[in-house]
């Protein structure tokens, strides 16, 4: 266990912490776009710039990726780091204009406009890449990946075709912080922008409501080793036909 | 079975490449460097071979291509042995002269020597030229004098002595504190102690008992410098030896040479040499019957300058995209496949056999308090002699410059130097006596970077400058993190928009801004140090901003849309060469009388203004 300072803060936490972690569990509020709990930190989007002073020395660096240690001295809102800050979330407002929830976002940050033009005013991706990783380290699919270098970057999938191995679990739509990722549902296939992903899905034996992507299914099917009847029907029938067994006692 | 099984061996070869090699051998060294190379060396080659061959001399005269020699200016380089003479510009019908009257003879061609600009004198020797008598040279010790592909050339030298010495009179631990006594610091620009890393990456390696890997960083990308590129080409065994050295210390087997893909003379040289190396048993399994084994593999960059950040270096050698990440842990901790990993530049490594060789106290005797040692520059721009450069770390700006390099092409005005790459900084006339050392150029808002410098004369803007590294880095931004990705993009379109003459009032404090951010929350080192450009230029040069912001108007008369030409009716005699020149029929006028530039339809591209022999076409 390692001890140190958040804004006067003590806190305690274990050395493989990172210092945003800590901070979420002390209740201690650092914004973060790229940044969420079930995936690698990335560093991408600086909004979780901290000033750091250790040994003497005081520097600005990323808190997702600042890993907790003993003496550490954290600041989370000093001057320097609400300047930058405000810039850094500028920037991104000028990259993203159409990502209602980055507007929203940006008011709490106190930021209600930027200074910047926009090249893409329809672009809701600030390309933190979350959808990238959840879906290479969670769904372990990694049907989306970063394309291109600088100003050309983009989040794509190979060879910008429709996904061959994408199950259509929506992770990808579920972590991304700006609404960029779009999940409509037409009929039985579930489709996926900008990813150009259709993905069929299951529908109830019993209502003929889609409720689940067929491969997903597959996939649990495999896993457990067991064909179960209910996975072919969608959740509300299967509700139905539980309380009718248990209360009726027939199957 | 490798040839040199001991040290002894190694003893025994030296001294049967010396013997062959007597001081009063007849020796042609040809620069093979890319900057001859560029200017026709390669074509040289066989003419040399061929004439040597018509005149009997085959196997009397020793043929060596050898690896950059600095001068570049002045290539195709040729030097005759024993007598030393300096031949410059060389062109394939020189080549039977050289070879009748210098080799034969004994006699120089006077012809072929270098003339100094300002005096006129005529110099014999390469070490009579103020180019090469100011330098000294450790890192590039060898270059110009050893055929890279031929390792007798380098032991002859003293190569491998060092690597001997090491593995059989010293500990690891006695290597690194010899190291970090010399106060030796990385060359690649960081300038981190180069012996403090080694000890944390050995003792990263201990503790978590696991292997550890040294790389050298061949990925030199800065526009305008070369100085990696002329030692990688020139003397690659110094380098295999000083990695060799450095594994010894760190307890290391595996190596890497990150070398970036445009320099296939490099990737050659290497590759070759460590093919050498080890037929002659100095890499591999038990090294000079030591015990030690050390292998090194060579990696070729993709063409990305920001692989030149060691972990978008790293993670470019495991295979992924060459994007840089959070070094709070660092990569002596957890580099190369989360492995402690030790990382230096090629000249870093370089200059490791000459301190193991001569002792730590000899080489912190050179330099200043902080830096030591000496460092290699590869001046380019607007300077007389172009070229590489070793100098003493603590000599002047002015000294490289104007002495060594021979001051400002054209008789022109100093304006400003870049130093440091495109993430170091211009400074102004009045920083010329600045030592140049890390520290100092530190804190004239500069920085040492790998050691490039490009000269500006007087008609260059630096709003234009700092334009043109920020579009660089602009392309050359991974676009993994917020403010480099997005903030150069508009650092850019706002300088790109100054020197457009649409600028805004508000437009140098939004720059400052966006610096301040990119300084403090980028990620890597690329986006810390991109805005040094600008923020360099606005502290030495902010009246040309403002020039260029609030009159319109370009002070050293170079940006299009802010200029108009003129002719001087005093000036102009009508000799019509601007006339036919103008690509869009601007000019006006008859033969013999004054002409004039319609301003409607000039489209300032600046052409009459060369053309003139008068001096009669004004810029404003």
């Amino acid at each position: 266990m390692v001890h140190f300072t958040i804004n006067g803060v003590e806190v305690e936490a274990s050395r493989e912490e990172n210092v945003l972690q800590v901070a979420r569990r002390y209740g201690i509020y650092i914004p973060a776009l790229c940044y969420h709990e079930a995936v690698t930190p990335y560093a991408s989007c600086r909004l979780c710039i901290v000033e750091a002073k250790q040994g003497g020395r005081t520097r600005v660096v990323t808190a997702c990726t600042y890993p907790a240690r003993d003496g550490l001295e954290v600041q989370t809102d000093t001057e320097r780091i609400k300047a930058r800050r405000r810039v850094v979330m500028e920037l991104l407002l000028a990259q993203a204009p159409a990502s209602e929830k980055l507007w929203e976002f940006a008011a709490t940050l106190g930021v209600t406009s930027t200074r910047f033009p926009s090249e893409d005013p329809d672009n809701k991706c600030i390309l933190c890449g979350l959808c990238e990783r959840v879906c290479r380290e969670q769904a372990g699919v990694a049907s989306i990946s970063f394309a291109y270098r600088g100003r050309h970057r983009k989040l794509t999938t190979p060879f910008e075709e429709p996904p061959d191995f994408c199950k259509g679990c929506t992770a990808c739509a579920y972590v991304c912080p700006t609404g960029a990722v779009e999940v409509r549902l037409a009929r039985n296939l579930l489709e996926l922008q900008p990813w150009k992903a259709k993905v069929e899905m299951a529908v109830c034996t019993e209502c003929g409501t889609p409720y689940a992507p067929t491969a997903e299914l597959k996939e649990v099917t495999e896993k457990v080793k067991l064909e179960l009847p209910a996975l072919n029907l969608c959740p509300a029938c299967r509700r139905k036909i539980h309380a009718k067994t248990v209360v009726m006692g027939k199957s | 079975m490798p040839f040199l099984t001991d040290v002894r061996a190694l003893e025994e070869f030296r001294a049967q490449a010396r013997a062959k090699r007597p001081a009063d051998a007849r020796v042609i060294c040809l620069c093979g460097g890319t900057g001859c190379r560029a200017s026709g060396s390669a074509t040289l080659r066989p003419v040399f071979e061929r004439c040597l061959s018509e005149n009997g001399l085959d196997g009397e005269v020793d043929f060596r291509v050898t690896g950059c020699h600095g001068l570049c200016e002045y290539g195709p380089l040729v030097i005759v042995h024993p007598q030393r003479y300096f031949y410059q510009r060389v062109k394939p019908e020189d080549v039977p002269e050289i070879v009748h009257e210098s080799v034969i003879a004994g006699r120089p061609v006077e012809r072929l020597l270098y003339k100094d600009p300002a005096t006129g004198e005529v110099k014999l020797r390469e070490d009579e030229l103020p180019f090469y008598n100011r330098q000294q040279r450790i890192a590039m010790r060898d270059n110009g004098i050893i055929d890279p592909l031929r390792i007798e050339d380098y032991i002859a030298r003293g190569g491998y002595a060092a690597l001997a010495k090491a593995l059989t009179s010293m500990t690891p631990e006695e290597v690194i504190e010899e190291v970090e006594k010399s106060g030796l610091r990385g060359r690649g620009g960081g300038g981190f102690p180069t012996g403090r890393k080694w000890r944390s990456c050995r003792e990263a390696g201990e503790k978590r008992g696991e292997i550890r890997y040294v790389i050298c960083n061949g990925d030199e990308g800065d526009p305008g410098a070369f100085m990696d590129e002329g030692i990688m080409e020139g003397n690659p065994h110094a380098i295999i030896e000083g990695m060799t050295i450095g594994a010894y210390a760190i307890g290391s087997h595996e190596g890497f040479i990150y070398v970036r893909a445009e320099y296939p003379l490099a990737v050659k040289h290497l590759s070759v040499a460590v093919e050498q190396a080890r037929e002659y048993g100095l890499l591999g399994k038990n090294i000079l019957g030591t015990g030690f084994s050390f292998d090194i593999k060579i990696a070729r960059g993709g063409g990305a300058f920001v692989c030149g950040e060691s972990t978008a270096l790293m993670a470019s050698l495991e295979g992924k995209a060459g994007e840089p990440r959070s070094k709070y842990i660092h990569t002596v901790e957890s580099g190369l496949w989360e492995k402690p990993t030790n990382l230096n530049n090629v000249e870093t490594w370089a200059c490791v056999p000459p301190i193991i060789l001569h002792g730590a106290e000899w080489f912190a005797s050179i330099g200043t308090e902080e830096s030591k040692g000496t460092k290699v520059f590869s001046v380019v721009g607007k300077v007389e002699n172009t070229g590489l450069v070793e100098v003493p770390m603590g000599v002047t700006l002015r000294e490289i410059i104007f002495d060594i390099c021979g001051g400002i092409k054209g008789g022109k005005k100093f304006k400003a130097v870049q130093t440091g790459g495109p993430s170091g900084g211009c400074l102004p006339e009045s920083m010329l006596d600045l030592p140049v050392d890390f520290e100092h150029l530190a804190e004239a808002g500069s920085m040492m970077g790998s050691g490039g410098m490009i000269v500006m004369d007087e008609e260059t803007c630096m709003v234009d400058v700092a334009r043109y590294f920020l579009e660089f880095l602009t392309e050359e931004s991974c676009g993994k993190c917020t403010p480099c990705r997005e903030g150069l993009r508009h650092m850019l379109s706002i300088l790109t928009r100054i020197t457009k003459g649409e600028g805004q009032p508000g437009d140098i404090e939004t720059l400052h801004e966006l610096a301040d951010t990119l300084a403090d929350a980028a990620l890597c080192g690329l986006g810390t140090t991109a805005a040094n450009p600008v923020l360099s230029t606005l502290r030495y040069f902010e009246d040309e901003y403002h020039a260029h912001v609030y009159e319109k108007r370009c002070p050293a008369g170079f940006c299009r849309e802010l200029i108009t030409f003129s002719i001087d009716p005093e000036a102009c005699n009508g000799c019509h060469a601007c006339f036919a020149a103008c690509p869009t029929q601007a000019i006006t006028g008859e033969a013999k009388k004054p002409h004039e530039i319609d301003q409607a339809k000039c489209i300032r591209c600046g052409v009459c203004r060369i053309t003139c022999r008068f001096g009669a076409v004004k810029v404003k």
